[in-house]
């Protein structure tokens, strides 16, 4: 557990009045800071996530929020000429030492993208993706699984027919939640969401806010948007980040009407300059 | 307010101080380098089209009947021949100096050019000759009579003239002459003979060599494992000959089983004579195919001509490949062709998932994409040297000294074979899959890798499942090129295996049924050998189209059934995305 109390000014700055949830931290991330190359995408950025509840990563374009959320599940090891500093701390354990096992790190986080992307097979194959990897041939935990990942993402009416026809046929917020039920497929403990609704029109974009709210309790979610009236939606917790701080993390309620700090209140009510 | 503005800053041009007026210059509409690469273009596909078309004209054609012309010649001789090609020469002095006034000077009115035609007349045996020039003007007369016979046969090439008899059985049946029917019929019944004769002597007598071979093989297989004069070897040597009494007693039974036959073929015999008069007697069953050139309505034409394209297809090369038909080199470009997929698919793939997907991507690795890259410009005759001296001696010599001794100092793999020449080929075209394998992976959009990793996959997980199947269509694309550069490759095949005339096909009934170290025959190599090696070359020209046509139409075939192959995949990756 990591002692961040409300209001604690750190060395960098960032002001926490930060909603707790009942069932402790999922995620600690201590001073980590992240370069690619030579160029310094984080600087020194500390919060902890709750388990159970909604955050929101706001900001600018630019600011580093999808370099943090793939930091969170070592989706950035990708990246040629990449370090890091800091910790990020997973049930206790660092996630950046050269020790864990990244895949099954991964296999406890499920990660949704901005751009909805299937895979170029069937829509059931697409769901259990995560336990093809896992190795379950089980037809029925399969089948049972579809059904409960397409049902979480408010899919199973429209594609029940069609499970077996390419996924690459559905319209985009179709494949957007199907990528969704994909991602929960695998019983992941946090789903990291980078703009799932960037693509999306506003009765798909509701339909995936729902299912958050629907979701939220059962995963701790990490969601990354631009759309400030969807972050004070679904978010429990929300953090402000500007090029590459984290500025101001708290609950969102407060975050919205009532920010600590006048660059946070800018950047709400769309004054930012 | 706004109007104003716009006004202000359109009238400042017009005080002077920016009065340029922008121009679009010819150069920079590009007008003229359309018509550049338009023309190119165009000639590209002309010089193809017309080549095919070349082709494709010969080769249809050539087994097309023709009719016999009879040619009287102003000396009053007489020849029989079917037209074959027509041309203008000069005749030289000496030859002018034995024309008649007339003539001459119409030579000369000409330009001192004259016309003179080529035909074919057959009978070798009796001329010596197949063709024959007349030049227009020693020409009296032609005539196309009925009842001239166009008789292909097993040897000595085609022979033109009319029947004269036919024996069957002894007895001469002269009434055969004239019942094209009953002479089929005669025909059929010798041809079958001919053929049992040869199932004789090709195959069942070859089934008793074979086992005698094995059998001999194992004695040295025995003496070389436990030394000569061991009491193992003294037991193989006496089982050997008891086994070599036996087949020799087969042997004996079945040459006398083909000599009967012979003997009762001969009986049947057809008697020909050319145009002058000359008989010739042969053996009916020498007679391949026969008809009345003249007579020929079109169905009948195209009964032989159909059966021509059957022979030519099925059959196997006779009279030093000029004739008879290519069955083993069609057969040995396709098994070879396939193996050379076989072996450059899945090692062309493999080195490029390496050099991208693990391979730290530095110096090293562009180095050895640049060496890669450069392979494909080695000429192909380099490899063919390689092959030989590294496959065939070194890999060959070493593969026979540990597996068959016994068969030393005959090479069994230490010669050229199949299997070299597929490999050899495989070295040649495996730039080809790499480089298109390597674009083929790196055009695999990184979210989809992304999503795979996310969902916990591991890297070759998602190699596998992910990037490998949606990379296919453009690996596809690489292994056709391969494939379409590696069956029309013939200068590297002639160091590794490919010859003239295989005896045998790589596939046959014997263990282990594939036969990887044989030698084979090769369309390409074939197309060679017939149009610039044989002994008659003017004979050959119009097979080399009708092989070319097929190397082109198998080459055409192997592509297309590979391009609908990715055309699927191709689909099954194609969808809407939004
Ligand atoms: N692969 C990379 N290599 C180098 N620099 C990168 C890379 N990815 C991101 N950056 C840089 O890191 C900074 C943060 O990028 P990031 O993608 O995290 O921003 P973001 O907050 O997600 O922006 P957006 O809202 O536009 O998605 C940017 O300045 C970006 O240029
Ligand atoms: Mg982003």
């Amino acid at each position: 557990m990591v002692a961040l109390a409300v209001d604690d000014v750190r060395p960098n700055e960032t002001v926490y009045h930060v909603k707790r949830g009942t069932e402790g931290t999922a995620l600690a991330i201590r001073d980590f800071c992240l370069w690619y190359g030579a160029a310094k995408a984080l600087h020194e950025v500390s919060l902890t996530v709750e388990r159970g509840l909604v955050t929101a990563l706001i900001g600018p374009s630019g600011c580093g929020k999808s370099t943090l959320l793939r930091s969170l599940n070592r989706m950035n090891d990708l990246i040629d000429g990449l370090r890091t500093s800091g910790t990020v701390e997973f049930d206790g354990r660092d996630i950046y030492d050269p020790r864990v096992d990244v895949i099954a790190l991964r296999k406890r986080m499920g990660m949704v993208f901005q751009k909805p992307n299937p895979f170029p097979m069937s829509i059931f194959e697409n769901v259990v993706y995560p336990l093809r990897v896992d190795g379950v041939r089980d037809r029925r935990i399969l089948e049972e699984t579809v059904e409960r990942g397409l049902k979480s993402a408010a899919l199973w009416d429209e594609v029940k027919d069609r499970l077996h026809e390419s996924a690459l046929g559905m319209s985009g917020g179709q494949q957007q939640r199907l990528c969704i039920a994909r991602a929960i497929a695998g019983d992941p403990e946090v789903l990291l969401m980078d703009e799932p609704c960037s693509a999306l029109d506003p009765i798909a974009t509701a339909k995936i806010e729902e299912l958050i709210d629907d979701l939220s309790g059962r995963y701790t979610i990490i969601i990354v948007t631009h759309n400030m009236q969807q972050a004070a939606r679904v978010s429990d917790n929300t953090a402000f980040m500007y090029l590459g701080r984290l500025i101001e993390y708290g609950e969102t309620e407060a975050i919205f009407t009532n920010p600590k700090l006048d660059q946070t209140r800018d950047y709400v009510t769309g004054r930012f300059g | 307010m706004t109007s104003t503005s716009i006004d202000t800053a359109r009238a400042r041009p017009a005080a002077g101080t920016l009065a340029r007026v922008r121009t679009t210059r010819l150069q920079a509409i590009g007008e003229p380098n359309l018509w550049a690469l338009g023309g190119a273009l165009a000639f590209g596909c002309v010089m193809v089209v017309g080549f095919l078309l070349l082709v494709l004209w010969n080769g249809v054609t050539t087994f097309w009947p023709r009719p016999v012309v009879v040619v009287t010649t102003t000396d009053g001789a007489r020849l029989a021949g079917e037209p074959f090609r027509s041309e203008v020469y000069r005749p030289g002095p000496e030859v002018l100096a034995t024309l008649d006034e007339a003539t001459r000077r119409r030579i000369a009115a000409a330009g001192g050019l004259a016309g003179r035609d080529l035909y074919r007349t057959g009978n070798f045996d009796v001329y010596s000759e197949d063709f024959r020039w007349v030049s227009d003007y020693a020409v009296a007369s032609t005539a196309m009579p009925s009842g001239l016979m166009f008789v292909e046969r097993l040897e000595w090439g085609p022979f033109i003239g009319t029947i004269r008899g036919v024996t069957v059985d002894g007895r001469a049946m002269p009434e055969l002459k004239d019942d094209p029917r009953a002479l089929a019929a005669a025909h059929d019944v010798a041809r079958a003979r001919w053929r049992q004769i040869r199932h004789i002597e090709r195959d069942l007598i070859g089934d008793v060599n074979h086992e005698l071979e094995a059998e001999r093989l194992n004695v040295r297989r025995v003496a070389l494992r436990y030394g000569d004069g061991t009491p193992e070897h003294v037991a193989a040597l006496a089982r050997f000959a008891e086994r070599e009494t036996a087949l020799q007693a087969d042997y004996a039974r079945l040459a006398a089983d083909a000599q009967g036959l012979k003997e009762t073929d001969g009986h049947t015999q057809i008697t020909l004579a050319e145009i002058g008069g000359a008989e010739k007697t042969i053996n009916l069953s020498a007679v391949v195919r026969m008809y009345p050139a003249n007579d020929l309505g079109v169905a009948q034409k195209l009964g032989v001509y159909l059966s021509r394209w059957g022979e030519f297809v099925s059959d196997e090369p006779r009279e030093a490949n000029t004739e008879g038909g290519v069955l083993p080199a069609i057969f040995g470009t396709f098994v070879m062709t396939l193996l050379l997929v076989v072996v450059v698919a899945p090692f062309g793939v493999v080195t490029a998932l390496y050099l991208r997907e693990y391979a730290r991507q530095g110096r090293l690795v562009s180095i050895v994409r640049i060496s890669v890259n450069n392979l494909a410009g080695v000429p192909s005759i380099v490899y063919g040297v390689f092959g030989l001296g590294f496959f065939a001696y070194v890999l060959g010599g070493g593969i026979d000294s540990l597996f068959f001794p016994e068969r030393l100092p005959n090479p069994t793999f230490g010669t050229g074979g199949i299997l070299w020449a597929a490999l050899t080929l495989a070295l040649l075209t495996v730039p080809v899959v790499i480089v298109a394998t390597e674009e083929a992976l790196a055009a695999v959009p990184r979210s989809m890798r992304e999503g795979s990793l996310a969902c916990g996959a591991s890297k070759w997980q998602t190699i596998r499942r992910i990037v490998l199947p949606r990379a296919m269509p453009g690996i596809m694309t690489g292994v056709i090129l391969a494939m379409a550069r590696g069956a029309g490759e013939v200068a590297p095949l002639m160091l590794v295996g490919v010859v003239k005339l295989a005896p045998d096909l790589p596939l046959d009934g014997y263990f282990p049924y594939f036969h990887l170290e044989r030698s084979f025959m090769h369309l390409g190599f074939h197309i060679f050998d017939v149009g610039f090696q044989s002994r008659n070359s003017e004979a050959g020209k119009p097979m080399v189209f009708v092989t070319t046509l097929l190397l082109i139409g198998l080459v055409f075939a192997m592509n297309i059934s590979a391009v609908v192959i990715r055309n699927r995949l191709k689909r099954k990756f194609a969808g809407s995305q939004f």
